[in-house]
């Protein structure tokens, strides 16, 4: 809320504080000052009369000999607007002004000395939005009675203001009122307020009522007035203030029903009491059927969205907008006010489904004060009767369904002490709560406080707390920390487990990426192969956030395709995330390889393949102490976005936990990857972290010497390595302790279909040094069972 | 020529060869010929036997001093050019020290996980808990445990991802583990942290993202103050920040806290002096906190009146932008790899 610092010191005292030291004070006591500006801003202004003014020839501009009193003298000021003329006096920027659009110097405009300029509002800083045409068309009219010579012209003006941007939190929306803001700053400073009274003005006894047919409308105030002349404008002062915050005068009328909600903080409707057909206005919230607004348009009401009818035609979408059928203008002699309660989640409802929302359903959304509605009604009389010359007032009409409780809330002065964890004493404490309108009783430990009927926020002792806390500073609060025994924090075992995994993965040189969890629906690339059951947002506005996802593969597709447009071509990227579908929630492990790998910067450089992912799945499963033997690579037939030939499936303990392999190429385009070699690998971590594995323990060492024996063979394309080593091992009687695979060939020398094989097989025994014969035999019978099971035939 | 001149003779000469070996096949060629069972020397050693006493005796001395003095040059100029073929051979083999080293590749850490690991680092070393939870949560942990009802006007503060599905919604707020953990732990003191992603409708931008981070706090036990809040947070933002740093906390307001406070940290950038950074203020606001609200206490199995607690809510993206000067939070989401190797965890 925008509040004017000069409309704020009508009801605090403000003297010898600066615009800054009340930001500051209201900040810290949790009223956030955004900022603090000048309402017009302009440094070196002067009131000058134009003695002489001629038209240069041929353009639009003026010479202008402009009086400006003993100080300044006489200056020629070259001026451009159209009304600029002899006798008028005007608003003029000396040399060295500073105004927003910069400083005013010394100039030689068509061959002619300009000493300064002719101002118009626009150049004080001042918004178009607030003005009429004739307003900002021209420099600024000064009255008769401004004197020559006089520096002080933003206060001739009325500009002589501060704005306060405050940004008020949700729970305090009774300061959304400029009162309410003065007791504030009156209870910060400990500065006297004064709150402005109204008298009741009732010259006649109407026949005009008001009621409520609903219980979304509590409480309904009204008053007839007549006598009102809306055609003049209103005074500078008020027009000022409401520009300070925030809003455009519209007639004077308006203008006054607007400014008393700013003070007060409640929304009043005014109706023309000459286009009102009947003699009531009941708020209901049973009609239906179409409503033309004031903004001309014409909106669908609903049962449950509360009208203020007249003879059964809705007059008002209460606490939203007014009809334009009843609407105040010029012409209107008498009104009907309304200061009425509506239910804010009533009006939270309505606004939003018909997407209108006004500064009065905004703060009746918020809350506000049920029981001001006579005060509120007062003084928008007294401000009629003053303005618009008002002169004959009805008694004020009232419905009200509840009644003011006084709300009391007991406490001890040890509570409050205990939850701040502070030491103020009793006095402090009912000074602070009595400085914010709180009526505290005390006793020796205890009191008892009044909640003012304006602080909707406060229910229990712990806001008291609060009041206390923040009105006395919270930087009287001590730093302690909190003695706690049952101290034994840290990680599970699970987190514990990723974090390994992210370490490992990160030390084998590939980068962890963070990815958005929300995905097109039409993204739906690799998401056949896990729990595909995903959350769907249920009014998605874009494209973009409308599925939960159920896999990572596609961001990192997404992650490698950002990258790679971006010249970065080769990756090596993981992302760990949890993943939710309707069925479960589980964390998966994604790895994207791009391209090449860098082994020695650009010297050494090989594309990446599959055995890179193979590589790193194998490190995860050793890191996490699972043996081979407790997982499968199989085939893979489901995952079409893989290459069907480069790709396999990961299975444990016979369940298919994830994928990996070169993504096809089909797919690439899609991804805008064409032509670029990616991999990708993903598997739902769960399974993995959640496997039990046995405690290390030591295994003896053989101390007898092994004997290592290489064996080439050509054999079938479509045999496996693993297979082969099984054999081996299965036929050395226990005495191969270690196979590994030392070249694969394909290619030249070889028959189509086959593959040359070559593989290093060690020997030991535990209880012996083995003889050349006992290998001899052992190897023999490998051979036998290599040919026999896979038609491998030995090679040179 | 006596036998004494000849070996005084040999001496000189063999002197001058001595120094004539420049490499090693020339040493061999030296101690083949001087040095051997054939050599001169030995010949005139056998030559000797046949002197008469006194002068055998003299020349065998002389003879023995020459061979001595011959194989000690002999082996000094053998060390010498051993040394220098070595040298040779080292200085052939030089290598260029300024080519990259082998697989020297380490990943990069994405900063946002730096800053998170940092935070839950920080907080396990104060004995807190780490517990994680779902990010679908239903409407009544979201909100209505966190006395939030329906129709409060703090549900209009955040515009929510709901799902198809009734009462089911994208969290929006890590502050849904309180009720969860609350719920687990049944009545007994306890002190968690909870890292994970948070959803708001937002438009993305420099500054919103519809998806973000929070690390939740939550300390209930009993006499639990403000004065523990600051103390915690203080203690918290030194180590993220460093020493001389110092907090202030300003009212605020979330539903589920009473008093609710803002949290910020003297500027890291200016010392508290006032720079674009702080705009001015000396002080960043880095988080938001509070004493648990007495109905969240009491709506999740604790009693009020024996238990008090405080909570808070860390913005990990916010962390890692003020700390590495990141203008724009989708650059944490886009991973571009030259901004993903920029940033290394901060050794203090």
């Amino acid at each position: 809320m925008d509040v004017s610092l000069k409309c704020l010191s009508q009801f605090v005292d403000l003297s010898g504080l600066t615009p800054e030291d009340i930001s500051t004070g209201l900040t810290y006591a949790g009223i956030e000052v955004e900022e603090t500006r000048p309402l017009a801003y302009a440094t070196k202004l002067c009131v000058g009369e134009i003695k002489e003014c001629e038209l240069i020839p041929e353009t639009h501009l003026h010479i202008c000999k402009i009086d400006l009193g003993s100080k300044y003298g006489v200056k020629q000021i070259v001026c451009g607007a159209p009304n600029a003329r002899k006798g008028l006096k005007v608003c003029v920027a000396l040399e060295g002004c500073e105004l927003l659009g910069g400083k005013i110097n010394h100039s030689v405009i068509r061959g002619y000395d300009s000493e300064g300029m002719c101002c118009s509002i626009l150049e004080l800083g001042i918004d178009k939005k607030y003005l009429k045409p004739e307003e900002y068309e021209g420099i600024i009219e000064l009255g008769e009675d401004a004197e020559v010579g006089s520096e002080d012209v933003l206060s001739y003006l009325g500009l002589d203001d501060y704005v306060l941007s405050l940004s008020i939190l949700a729970n305090r929306p009774d300061l959304l009122s400029v009162i309410n803001i003065a007791r504030e700053v009156g209870a910060i400073f400990n500065r006297k307020v004064v709150v402005p009274t109204a008298k009741e003005l009732a010259t006649y006894k109407t026949d005009f009522t008001v009621s409520s047919m609903t219980s979304r409308c509590t409480q309904f105030a009204a008053k007839e007035i007549k006598g009102i002349d809306n055609k003049g404008e209103s005074p500078q002062w008020l027009t000022r203030y409401l520009m300070a915050m925030g809003v455009r005068s519209i007639s004077p009328v308006i203008d006054i029903g607007n400014y008393v909600m700013l003070l007060t903080g409640q929304p009043l409707h005014m109706y023309d009491r000459a286009k009102l057909k009947g003699h009531t206005l009941i708020a209901k919230d049973s009609y239906e059927g179409d409503f033309v607004a004031l903004d001309e348009k014409t909106y669908k009401i609903i049962k449950g969205d509360i009208c203020i009818c007249s003879e059964d035609t809705p007059m008002c979408l209460g606490g939203v907008m007014g009809s334009l059928t009843c609407a105040v203008d010029s012409d209107t002699t008498s009104v009907v006010i309304e200061s009425a309660s509506f239910d804010g989640a009533t009006i939270r409802h309505t606004s939003a489904r018909l997407g209108l929302a006004s500064e009065s359903s905004s703060r009746f959304v918020k809350g506000t004060n049920h029981f001001q509605s006579e005060f509120v009604i007062n003084l928008t009389s007294e401000l009629l009767k003053q303005i618009c010359g008002a002169n004959e007032f009805s008694q004020r009409l009232s419905y009200q369904s509840e009644t003011e409780k006084v709300h009391e809330i007991s406490a001890t002065y040890s509570d409050i002490n205990s939850r701040l964890g502070t030491s103020f004493t009793s006095d402090e404490i009912n000074s602070a709560l009595t400085r914010l309108y709180f009526k505290v009783t005390s006793k020796k430990d205890s009191f008892v406080a009044v909640v003012p009927s304006f602080r909707l926020d406060i229910s229990c002792w712990e806001d008291l707390s609060e009041e206390v806390g923040r009105l006395l500073g919270y930087d009287n609060i001590p730093s302690v920390l909190p003695s706690f025994e049952a101290a034994i924090g840290g990680v599970s075992p699970l987190q514990e487990k990723i974090s390994l995994i992210s370490d490992l993965l990160i030390s084998k040189g590939l980068d962890r990426i963070l990815t958005y969890t929300l995905l097109s629906a039409k993204e739906d690339a690799f998401t056949s192969f896990f729990d595909n059951d995903s959350y769907h947002i249920k009014y998605p506005l874009t494209d973009d956030h409308e599925v939960v996802r159920t896999s990572l593969s596609h961001s990192m597709l997404k992650a490698i395709s950002y990258n790679i447009s971006r010249q970065n071509k080769n990756l090596a990227l993981f992302e760990i995330s949890e993943i939710t579908s309707r069925n479960s929630y589980k964390h998966h492990l994604c790895i994207g390889l791009a391209n090449k790998k860098l082994e020695q910067s650009l010297l050494t450089t090989r594309e990446y393949d599959f055995y890179d992912l193979k590589g790193h799945l194998e490190a995860i499963f050793h890191l996490l102490g699972i043996e081979g033997s407790r997982y499968k690579l199989e085939e893979n037939k489901d995952v079409k976005e893989l290459h069907p030939y480069r790709s396999a499936l990961i299975s444990v303990g016979g369940t298919r936990i994830g994928y990996l392999g070169e993504v096809h190429p089909s797919l690439l385009s899609r991804y805008e990857l064409k032509n670029n070699k990616v991999l990708i690998l993903e598997i739902e971590l769960d399974a993995l972290l959640n496997m039990k594995v046995s405690p290390s323990k030591m295994e003896k060492i053989s101390r007898y010497p092994s004997v290592t024996h290489d064996l080439a063979f050509i054999v079938s394309k479509e045999v496996s390595i693993s297979d082969l080593c099984k054999t081996i091992k299965a036929n050395s009687n226990g005495l191969v302790i270690d196979t590994s695979v030392f070249d694969i060939y394909e290619g030249e020398g070889i028959a189509p279909g086959s593959k040359s094989v070559a593989i290093s097989v060690t020997y030991a025994s535990d209880t012996h040094t083995l003889e050349e014969k006992e290998v001899t035999l052992v190897e023999d019978n490998i051979k036998f069972e290599l040919y026999k099971r896979h038609k491998a035939v030995l090679r040179g | 020529m006596s036998v004494k001149d000849r070996i005084s003779e040999l001496r000189n000469k063999l002197r001058e060869e001595v120094e004539k070996i420049t490499d090693s096949s020339l040493a061999t060629n030296f101690r083949n010929k001087y040095l051997s069972k054939k050599s001169e020397l030995s010949s005139i050693s056998s030559e000797l036997a046949s002197l008469p006493p006194d002068e055998r005796k003299e020349s065998g001395a002389l003879l023995n001093e020459v061979r001595n003095e011959v194989e000690e040059l002999y082996n000094a100029k053998l060390d010498e050019i051993t040394l220098k073929e070595l040298n040779e051979r080292l200085k052939a083999e030089a290598i260029d020290f300024s080519v990259p080293g082998r697989d020297s590749t380490v990943g990069a850490l994405n900063p946002f996980y730096i800053v998170e690991n940092e935070i839950i680092d920080i907080f396990t070393k104060m004995g807190y808990e780490v517990v994680e939870g779902p990010e679908v949560e239903t409407e009544d942990n979201n909100f209505t445990l966190l006395n939030i009802p329906s129709d409060h006007p703090a549900r209009d503060m955040q515009d929510t991802f709901f799902l198809r599905e009734d009462g089911l919604l994208l969290r929006t707020q890590t502050s849904s583990m309180q009720v969860r953990t609350m719920a687990e732990k049944a009545g007994a003191p306890f002190k968690i942290i909870c890292p994970g992603k948070t959803y708001r409708r937002d438009d993305d931008d420099a500054t919103h993202s519809h998806q973000f981070a929070q690390v939740e706090g939550l300390l209930v036990d009993h006499d639990i103050s403000m004065a523990h809040l600051k103390g915690t947070l203080e203690l918290f933002l030194k180590s993220m920040f460093g020493e001389k740093r110092e907090i202030r906390m300003t009212p605020s307001y979330f539903p589920f806290t009473e008093p609710s406070v803002e949290v910020a940290v003297s500027c890291f950038n200016c010392n508290g002096k006032g720079c674009s950074m702080c705009k001015g203020t000396g002080y960043i606001e880095v988080l938001g906190a509070g004493m648990v609200h007495p109905h969240v206490l009491e709506m999740n199995g604790y009693d009020p009146k024996e238990y008090s607690g405080f909570a808070f809510g860390i913005g990990i993206e916010r962390i890692a932008m003020l700390r590495y000067g990141i203008d724009d939070i989708r650059r944490l989401y886009t991973n571009d790899v030259r901004f993903l190797h920029q940033f290394t965890k901060q050794v203090k």
